[in-house]
């Protein structure tokens, strides 16, 4: 009788490896980084602005997570719980330089329409864009990050961020608000 | 109304967005993997750190409590210095040895007597 090695939904296939990785298996730990890094290196992108510093700032999530292996409790999923410490790194990388990642950002623009013009609205629509949301403050730069860019429900970036999600939605609603009025030169006012 | 600015900015937020979502970086696991070893081996070390110095701790506490108290250290020192005064004395006599196997014998006025005679 052949039996068929079920294929286990993300959620599970993390608790495994989780558990291997606590055991120091550092195959798994490979593996989990292998599906995870790349979300979590966007999101930090977002977040500072830098890819070397997103880099850096994902590498010490991971290592913090290598370090909470044991105890770790599947209570949340783990992407939600990668990001979470992403979220604090991010604060605590902020207080360290003592001001908001208002820089202007490394961007390359993947165009993916033939058109060069078009590439080109691309690449300014995409600079405009991640300079505007530099610009935002940092609560509501995270929430909009997670909601447009990872695709989170409110719940999961209020557990993500440690606030009800009502001051969620109106951060998000906000930063809406303000993201249109510092793009108000491609969209005209409203 | 759905006012087409509105929409292609909520359009044009999503994809700008989305593009960025995912950053791949080649041979980050790999240099992942190695951060974590290297983080294990301090952390051994680290832990090999502290109960070293425990152990050490302990140790000096261990001899610390058991040294002779103050008051018994000075009594042996009294004790010193009062055999060190009868040797002087003894060294006074010019024949310590001999003498104090005299001395239950002898008298102290003759002592006195021998020690005090004209050439001696």
């Amino acid at each position: 009788m052949s039996q068929e090695e079920p294929t286990l939904p993300d959620d599970e296939d993390d608790k495994r490896l989780m558990a291997l990785v606590a055991e120091g298996d550092d195959d798994a730990l490979r593996l989990l980084v292998h599906r995870h890094h790349a979300r979590l290196v966007g999101y930090l992108r977002g977040e500072v602005g830098s890819l070397a510093t997103a880099e850096e700032l994902a590498m010490e999530v991971f290592i913090r997570l290598h370090r909470a292996a044991s105890r770790w409790r599947p209570e949340a999923k783990l992407s939600t719980y990668l990001i979470h410490i992403a979220h604090n790194l991010v604060l605590n990388e902020w207080r360290r330089r003592g001001r908001k990642p208002t820089t202007a950002l490394e961007f390359a623009a993947e165009p993916g329409d033939s058109s060069q013009q078009s590439a080109r609205r691309v690449a300014e629509l995409d600079e405009a864009f991640q300079r505007a949301i530099a610009q935002l403050p940092p609560e509501q730069r995270t929430a909009i990050l997670l909601v447009v860019q990872q695709e989170l429900p409110y719940e999961e970036i209020a557990e993500i961020m440690g606030v009800p999600v009502s001051s969620v939605k109106t951060w998000i609603h906000r930063a809406r608000s303000r993201l249109r009025e510092l793009l108000k030169d491609f969209y005209g006012n409203e | 109304m759905d006012n087409p600015n509105h929409k292609n900015f909520e359009q044009e937020l999503a994809a700008s967005l989305s593009r960025g979502r995912s950053v791949a970086v080649p041979g980050f696991a790999d240099r992942l993997v190695g951060a974590v070893r290297a983080d294990r081996r301090r952390r051994v070390v680290i832990r090999w750190s502290s109960v070293a110095t425990a152990a050490a701790a302990c140790l000096v506490a261990v001899l610390t409590l058991s040294a002779p108290s103050e008051e018994a250290l000075n009594r042996q020192t009294f004790a010193l210095v009062a055999h060190d005064e009868s040797a002087q004395f003894a060294d006074l006599l010019g024949a310590s040895a001999d003498l104090s196997l005299l001395s239950p014998a002898v008298e102290k006025s003759s002592v006195a007597e021998v020690l005090n005679a004209p050439g001696s």
